[in-house]
């Protein structure tokens, strides 16, 4: 719910007044309490949206309206916003509509209080139990509630978990009459994708595979049975996860693997599943070296990743520390091995916050910076700042693995949890793709590489 | 007769902070400082001299003592220099007489070259001829040396005592100057100096402060709390976003654990990232101490700053039994910041420049005493 402002209308408290006396003698019991359970899941909304100026004194005001409405006695208050009375003659979407509407505005009017409007184009992360609109496949709604809880992280995972809940999806539909699959189909992915983006802004990854499938479906044939239409579908995501993910990992597996030699320690920042996977199989090639695991805040991944290196019979010697320890380290290592989000055009490397940091430090120390892509991950257009475009972690989850002194927002206290950064391309020594080692210079070559005949 | 030169009592308080110092129950180079300075203040005033050689050398006895304690405290060591510096000055003053009045202006740059400090050329006559009052060795009455200079050496080391005391207010009663309205500063961890800089600054301008937290203490938190109170609009970042945001950050405001030689510093881990990055994008580092953290060592140890490790319970805690075994956990304490990459020191004595740092060095402490 909005702080009332200067503008707030004063006349529209009277108008709406004598329409919610009417409206409370119609209401039921049942109503009644849907409504009050409806108010309770907005504040709760905002609660975990948002560190508010003015928040303490909040909570009181709903309480309040219950009370209010409860005894019956609709005494106007004129700081309480207008809107919420005439919830009591809407319809249940419509207040749905209005009270995410209030959340976005609320949302803004913090962003402003700030004083800091280069800040608010990041947005406020969402909160996690985002509602469901529309029909919405339930894998899809589970894939949701796993990527806005970062149960799947990482490009790769998220790409073939939403590639996979497609698969299924696109076997429960049916074609309605009148209707062709390669038409219809595209109207009932769409709103399934805007679901996943509601939870998770949508990785660069899982847009190229999205717009593969699309082109895909539109490239349905009309004479072909539903059915074999489904079936070639779900051939083309199986053929598309084996060929741009699947086998592109085990080439980079082997391109990388070359580059470690007896006796490196190769330094790496987080966790990426190719640069595990690369240190596994150049562990299980009978390679001697050791691994530098470098961490941070938000998320803390590199404890996931040093577990990984460290379970297996014969592990690898191991040293981790966090980010601020990185220029201690940095004289022992022989090569930095990090992964990618994705990769742009002008050759710069989109990736998890920090990993330019570690590029920037291994390039003062004259070590090889070398970067784990898949071509899939390619991404048109260029980035020139990390600030520009980035997602923010939601509180929730960073505070899920911090120990407890970590200190709540306050008035003049806000949390930015940044999730990526961009490592320029001067940075970078080589990214290790399918289709080869390719200095950053000529990223922009990459569809070139893949059989497109123009930029 | 200077046999036993410290009384039992001034010895004790010697031991206690040097246990102190060892088990860190004291950290921090103002706190140190302070303590140090008290016990020299007991030292002093317990300590039986008969020639300013017996007090120096009482003065450096326990100055080494310290110093063992906790070598990576090096304000210790500085506290204990300057208060050496300010004895010879006070010696001086008192046997000299008129003639030191003279001296400050004799100062030149040709005659710097010539003699290589300021203060050289009054040094080597300093004990041979004793002028007015006071009589060094004086067999009749041995104490009378002591008797005749120990008010004016306590009142030096009051005067060392206030300096540190005002050594925030000092520090920040210029900070309007270096931090203009609508500015985004970075800084990371608590530094009591910056706090005291950014909070005086925060009467005068409406700025905005990003606060890294500063991994594995996570220091950066109570200072975006207490920056926060004070009605400054702060935010409060994982280490890792620095390179982001650092394109919108007009300046970084770092604060030091001392200051060497070469104008370089020892800071929190993460320092030397923040202003490589810093660098990188072009944004000043002014770096905010007070003149007890000058210290006339040069960085010995280059890369791994200052061989100073804490505790890695703090990076990888038992909640990760599994690993704690099979993992190397390093968590060092201190950073090495090369000159290069910093813009300004500001201190209580003045907005200087890394390059002019060993001339102020040249002022504050006796060559002499660069080895204690």
């Amino acid at each position: 719910m909005p702080v009332p402002t200067m503008v707030d209308p004063e006349p529209s408290v009277g108008n709406t007044a004598p329409s919610q006396q009417a409206a409370k003698k119609v209401m039921t019991k049942a109503e009644r309490r849907e409504l009050q359970e409806k108010q309770r899941a907005a504040k709760a909304a905002l609660k975990q949206s948002q560190p508010q100026p003015g928040k303490p004194n909040q909570p009181q005001q709903p309480k309040q309206q219950q009370q209010q409405q409860g005894g019956g006695q609709a005494k106007p208050k004129p700081p309480q916003t207008p809107q919420k009375k005439t919830f009591l003659t809407e319809s249940t979407a419509a207040k749905q509509d209005r009270a995410a509407k209030e959340a976005a505005a609320e949302e803004a009017a913090a962003i402003q209080s700030h004083g800091l409007r280069i800040f608010s184009h990041f947005g406020q992360p969402k909160p996690i139990g985002h509602t469901v609109k529309g029909d919405i496949h339930p894998t899809i709604i589970r894939l949701g509630l796993l990527f806005s809880e970062f149960k799947i992280c990482g490009a790769n995972a998220r790409c073939i978990a939403t590639l996979t809940a497609f698969k299924q999806v696109i076997q429960d539909y049916t074609t309605p009459a009148q209707n062709t699959i390669s038409r219809h189909l595209m109207t009932h992915i769409s709103p399934q994708i805007t679901h996943l983006v509601s939870a998770r802004p949508m990785s660069v990854s899982m847009g190229n595979a999205i717009r593969e499938l699309k082109l895909e479906i539109s490239a349905i044939d009309i004479d072909m049975v539903e059915q074999d239409a489904k079936d070639a579908l779900c051939t083309k995501i199986d053929n598309y996860i084996r060929d741009r993910i699947i086998i592109a990992d085990q080439v980079i597996q082997e391109l990388a693997g070359k580059k470690i030699k007896d006796g490196d320690v190769v330094l790496t920042y987080a966790k990426s599943s190719v640069v595990q996977k690369v240190l596994l199989q150049a562990q299980e090639d009978g390679k001697k070296f050791s691994v530098v695991v470098v961490d941070s805040k938000p998320l803390l991944e590199g404890k996931s990743l040093l577990r990984s290196l460290t379970s297996g019979a014969n592990s690898i010697p191991c040293t981790y520390a966090l980010l601020p320890a990185l220029p201690s380290l940095l004289t022992e290592a022989t090569m930095v091995l990090v992964g990618a989000h994705a990769l742009y055009s002008n050759g710069a490397v989109y990736s998890r916050a920090g990993t330019a940091m570690v590029a920037m430090m291994a390039k003062m120390h004259s070590v090889p910076v070398v970067v784990c892509c898949e071509t899939y991950k390619f991404s048109e257009g260029v980035m020139v700042d990390g600030f520009s475009k980035n997602e923010l972690v939601p509180l929730s989850i960073t505070q899920r693995n911090s120990s407890p002194k970590d200190i709540a927002p306050t008035q003049n206290l806000e949390r930015l949890n940044p999730l990526y950064d961009l490592t320029p391309p001067r940075y970078i020594t080589a990214v290790v793709t399918e289709v080869g080692l390719i200095p950053p210079s000529s990223i922009s070559s990459i569809p070139l590489a893949l059989g497109k005949t123009s930029m | 007769m200077g046999s036993e030169p410290r009384s039992a009592a001034a010895h004790r308080s010697v031991d206690v902070l040097a246990s102190k110092l060892r088990r860190r129950q004291i950290v921090g180079s103002r706190a140190t400082a302070l303590e140090t300075l008290l016990v020299l203040r007991q030292v002093i005033a317990k300590a039986r001299f008969a020639n300013l050689e017996q007090l120096v050398e009482i003065i450096r006895g326990v100055g080494r003592r310290l110093v063992d304690a906790q070598p990576k405290e090096h304000s210790v060591g500085n506290t204990v220099r300057k208060v050496l510096h300010h004895i010879r000055e006070e010696h001086h003053a008192a046997t000299q007489g008129t003639n030191v009045a003279a001296k400050p202006t004799s100062f030149s740059i040709s005659k710097f070259v010539l003699q290589g400090q300021p203060r050289k050329h009054a040094a080597p006559q300093k004990s041979s001829e004793s002028k007015g009052t006071l009589r060094e060795n004086d067999p009749d009455d041995p104490d009378s040396f002591a008797r005749g200079l120990k008010p004016v050496l306590m009142e030096a080391i009051q005067d060392v005592l206030d300096e540190l005391e005002t050594v925030y207010d000092n520090i920040s009663k210029n900070a309007k100057d270096h931090i203009h309205s609508d500015e985004i500063i970075l800084t990371l961890g608590m530094s009591k100096t910056v706090e005291a800089f950014l909070k005086s600054a925060a009467h005068a301008r409406n700025y905005s402060v990003i606060v890294a937290e500063t991994a594995p203490s996570y220091d950066g938190r109570e200072m975006a709390k207490s920056l926060s109170t004070a009605g400054i609009s702060t935010f409060l970042v994982p280490d890792s976003s620095i390179f982001s945001l650092m394109s919108r950050v007009n300046k970084v405001i770092l604060g030091a654990h001392v200051i060497l030689a070469n104008g370089g510093m020892f800071a929190v881990s993460g320092s030397l990232m923040a202003a490589t990055a810093a660098r990188e994008h072009s944004t000043p580092v002014v770096v905010c101490a007070g003149q007890f953290k000058l210290t006339p060592l040069w960085n010995l140890y280059h890369e791994y700053g200052a061989l100073d490790f804490g505790n890695p319970t703090d990076v990888l805690g038992f909640e990760n039994g599994d690993l704690v075994d099979k993992v190397d956990v390093v968590n060092p304490y201190y950073d090495y910041v090369q000159p290069e990459l910093i813009v300004a020191y500001i201190t209580n004595d003045g907005d200087h420049p890394p390059s002019s740092i060993y001339r102020l060095l040249k002022e504050t402490y006796d060559d002499e005493d660069n080895e204690l």
